[in-house]
């Protein structure tokens, strides 16, 4: 695992919160290949409305509210409550804005982050002389 | 290991928030964090004794276990319901997909099984569980002599 990457950088957030509602950065898994940027978050209970995504400036926001859908009754034991999910990652130049594409399934998101040609990795050819 | 909620603070309990403590210091010590972090950087618990996170809810005439279990789906998960203990047990796998290489990696791999302790008798055979965007929903019927009921009182 590389550590010098400058694809993640944990950026200090300085929100306000409430108590009701903390704000959680979800488990991230970020993967490479010669085409791609693949980011996989855990954000169970999140449906794709309540999913931003943005990318500005070279700075990748990921954001989403997660409510547990109202259920009724006494809570007799609480390990995790509505929240909302935010990281942010400091993106690389070079990635193609436009194909930029995300899946969200069973509360785990797929983002895919396509290179554009210039970070693509490229064979020269090389002429006999 | 037995969940049971409800049981009061006491010692065990500042023993394993003392220990809790260390754990996240080290954590931030250790960048990587399985399970995700809070916004001011402590880390939240982890180990498998907590994974997946649940909550227990008393509906009145139902007793509701919810858990988070991002990518499982029905088939990965079983639970098994044992007089008034629930086990949700299955196994999470996290692999990077083919052809890719790793620079991070969160989000833990676990073989889970948690035991929740009820807090009454249910009725296993109108037991109903159900998942949708990774969180699990079980839903159990109380026995009908935990059911909670009106006395009535003479003027």
């Amino acid at each position: 695992m590389s550590r010098q990457t400058g694809i993640v950088k944990r950026e200090p957030q300085s929100l306000v919160q409430s108590d009701q509602r903390p704000v959680i950065m979800p488990a991230c898994d970020i993967y490479e290949n010669d085409d791609e940027i693949l980011v996989v978050a855990d954000v169970p209970g999140v449906t794709a409305d309540s999913l931003d995504i943005n990318l500005e400036k070279g700075e990748l926001t990921l954001e989403a509210r997660r409510e547990t859908s109202g259920q009724a009754g006494t809570f007799l034991g609480v390990e995790y409550r509505d929240c909302d999910f935010r990281r942010r990652f400091a993106v690389p130049g070079g990635i193609d804005a436009d194909k930029i594409n995300a899946e969200l399934r069973d509360g785990v998101l797929h983002l895919h982050l396509p290179k554009s040609e210039v970070l693509k990795p490229r064979q020269i050819p090389v002429q006999a002389g | 290991m037995l969940t049971r909620w409800n049981a009061g603070w006491n010692e065990f309990d500042e023993m394993f928030s003392a220990m809790n403590q260390l754990r996240t210091y080290m954590d931030r010590v250790f960048e990587d964090t399985l399970g995700g972090r809070l916004q001011d950087g402590r880390a939240l618990p982890f180990h498998a004794g907590t994974w997946p996170r649940a909550n227990l809810i008393d509906a009145g005439s139902n007793v509701v276990v919810t858990a988070e279990i991002p990518g499982l789906s029905e088939k990965d998960v079983e639970l098994t319901l044992n007089q008034d203990v629930l086990t949700i047990s299955g196994e999470r796998k996290v692999s990077a997909p083919e052809g890719y290489s790793v620079h991070r990696q969160e989000r833990p791999a676990v073989s889970f099984s948690r035991s929740f302790a009820l807090p009454c008798r249910v009725n296993a055979e109108r037991a109903t569980a159900s998942v949708k965007d990774g969180i699990l929903t079980v839903t159990l019927e109380k026995a009908p002599d935990a059911m909670p009921r009106q006395i009535a009182i003479k003027a």
